[in-house]
């Protein structure tokens, strides 16, 4: 069946870019088996709508038009070569090699696959491709997530989605989301755009996503604003810091995870005051307390008495 | 993307470049292509039943006895597709991304490289160019990342004072440099320790100082090792903690190694906490002091009461 009809796309692609007069619909389906084969008109029309469908969702424009409109004739279609064909790309050893090495990036079969035929379209051009010619660190991409596909899928075609949404320890809610763009911050991802019944723009995490994510209209169906920035948008995800540093005693050696972003500010044989910043109370107070007695807080008090609640709870003295 | 549509574009793709170089071996293509030899050599047979027309000589052609016999690729009679058609969105927007992460991870010279190649990329895509991406990695710094790069291209020798997290401790060392790669969002380096003789890998963020040395790297024997699964992997050897988890676990999986045991009626789960450190389990328990507590071993549980009970002194005292 997929094969069936994989073959009666590409015969539609290939006669509507090899023809240079607009076909009418009655002769594509005179040129192409399968459509010949449809039991009516009928069965065709819809057939072919649904085929015209797919290739502008492949990003292959369809034209529709005629010759001589003012004699009447019927309108046909073709696929405008200028339009639809690649043009030449310059790209230099070292970009070619970068491109090259992008490719690799995916651990997501989908993708990579998608990244690979736009590099084998670039060499098709007679770019040569050397990934050899580069030494660069190699990051990967990788998606766990149930509902990455299909968050992907809708923030590329612009399709907006429905979804339940369930932040830790909360009830699930449903959103209705126009979604703009796709963010992979440290290995999670997000995605950002506009949350229609809270009438704003909201960033989700794709793995708190629950169940199925369901289409909510067509493709294109919205615009998104110009300079929409996800680095931007994901800046809002972090509180701002405070302006006064947590004032931290630390064991001779010991807290590395703090020590690397602190300051020493008094220095000891047992042990130093180290001031560090503080973007986020709890996540600090959580750090603090893993280090157990190697690290005290000296101030603020809020950090404090945190790290004392939560130190208190690991010693049975709730 | 529907795995016909992914079929649709890779075809699309393999007509006009099979014509430019005529005479490639299935297995190159097939890697090019991410997909396995059997699935190549199937997409060139629906190929053969397609074409401009249904006419002799309109219909796509391959040889098949030197596909099947010798494994080369001879594609004929595609004249009508000579060129690429356009990337489209989903394969640019795929594309555009996984610059973004290389350009990530990158240092120095190298980051206007990708950032040219990006423009170039981003022009032809034009109105295609889609849904704003973006990827960021772990903060490294600029200077330690640099240098670990020249360390690789050059093949030198690197002097690393090393900040060991899961004992808490700092390190000197020397280390000849294989590569740098991300994992889960962090960047390592592999590298041979000739401390440890043999392969290690280091965060780049927890690189607290790194030298070039003039020594060149020298040839070791190390066996490659497979990321495939991940740098931390779980096997039946590894050691773990039995936790108790107070309310949703997925919280927990999000950030640890974890296994569920058991989830019980009053909402809360006994689970397998893995780790190969008992001090770094203890540090890990603390740090979510409130949400879960140890069940065993009896060790670690007295480790834990016992770490914070000397810390509650301090704050006493």
């Amino acid at each position: 069946m997929a094969a069936r009809k994989t073959e009666r796309l590409m015969n539609l692609i290939f006669l509507l870019l090899a023809t240079r007069q607009f076909l009418t619909k009655s002769q594509i389906r005179q040129s192409i088996e399968a459509y010949r084969e449809a039991p009516s008109v009928q069965a065709f029309d819809r057939m072919f709508e649904r085929d015209k469908e797919e290739l502008r969702e492949l990003g292959i424009d369809v034209e529709l038009g005629s010759h001589d409109p003012l004699f009447g004739d019927e309108q046909g279609y073709r696929i405008l070569r200028s339009n639809a064909e690649l043009e030449d790309i310059d790209l230099t050893r070292d970009e070619a090699a970068v491109v090259g090495l992008a490719t690799q990036v995916w651990q997501h079969a989908g993708l990579a696959s998608e990244s690979s035929t736009a590099l084998v379209k670039l060499k098709s051009l007679g770019i040569e491709v050397d990934t050899e010619a580069l030494r660069m660190a190699e990051p990967r991409l990788s998606t766990a997530e149930p509902a990455f596909d299909a968050v992907w899928d809708a923030t590329v075609r612009r399709v907006p989605i429905t979804f339940a949404y369930a932040r830790p320890g909360r009830e699930a809610s449903v959103r209705r989301f126009q979604p703009w763009g796709i963010l992979s911050w440290r290995d999670r991802w997000y995605v950002g755009g506009f949350d229609l019944d809270r009438e704003a723009p909201r960033l989700f995490r794709v793995s708190r996503i629950q169940g199925e994510v369901e289409t909510d209209g067509k493709p294109g169906s919205y615009e998104v604003p110009e300079g929409t920035d996800m680095r931007r948008v994901a800046q809002s995800l972090f509180p701002t810091p405070r302006e006064e540093p947590a004032v931290l005693r630390i064991a001779a050696g010991r807290a590395q995870s703090l020590r690397r972003r602190g300051q020493v500010t008094v220095p000891g044989s047992e042990h130093d005051v180290v001031e560090v910043r503080i973007d986020s109370l709890g996540e600090l107070a959580a750090e603090v307390a893993s280090y157990g007695p190697d690290v005290v807080v000296q101030s603020p008090e809020d950090l404090r008495a945190r790290v004392v609640t939560m130190l208190r709870a690991a010693a049975g003295e709730v | 993307m529907a795995r016909s549509q992914n079929q649709v574009l890779r075809m699309l793709a393999m007509v006009p470049y099979l014509q430019s170089s005529n005479g490639l071996n299935v297995r190159d293509v097939a890697r090019e292509l991410g997909v396995t030899p059997k699935q190549l050599t199937d997409d060139l047979k629906l190929l053969m039943m397609t074409g401009a027309g249904e006419g002799g000589g309109d219909l796509i052609d391959v040889d098949l006895t030197a596909l099947e016999e010798e494994g080369v690729i001879h594609l004929r009679d595609a004249d009508f597709m000579t060129r690429p058609l356009r990337i489209s969105g989903q394969e640019g927007a795929a594309l555009v991304v996984a610059l973004r992460t290389l350009r990530a991870s990158a240092s120095g010279d190298q980051i206007a490289i990708i950032d040219s190649a990006l423009a170039k990329i981003e022009a032809a895509l034009g109105s295609d160019a889609g849904a704003p991406v973006d990827v960021v990695l772990d903060e490294v710094d600029a200077g330690i990342s640099g240098t670990v790069a020249q360390a690789v291209a050059q093949g030198r020798r690197l002097a690393l004072t090393y900040a060991n997290e899961t004992r808490d401790e700092q390190s000197e060392r020397q280390v000849d440099p294989v590569r740098v790669f991300t994992e889960r969002g962090r960047m390592y380096l592999e590298a041979w320790c000739l401390r440890a003789e043999d392969i290690r890998f280091f965060r780049l963020d927890r690189v607290i100082s790194a030298e070039l040395t003039d020594e060149h790297v020298a040839e070791h024997d190390a066996d490659p090792v497979d990321l495939s699964e991940g740098v931390f992997t779980v096997g039946p050897d590894t050691p773990f903690a039995l936790i108790k988890i107070d309310g949703a676990v997925d919280w927990l999986a999000e950030y640890y190694p974890v296994e569920v045991v058991e989830e019980h009626a009053d909402g809360t789960s006994t689970a397998k906490l893995f780790g190969s450190d008992w001090g770094w389990l203890c540090r890990l328990v603390l740090r979510n002091a409130g949400l879960i507590s140890v069940l065993e071993p009896a060790e670690l549980k007295a480790q834990v009461t016992d770490s914070a009970r000397a810390a509650l002194a301090a704050y006493d005292g």
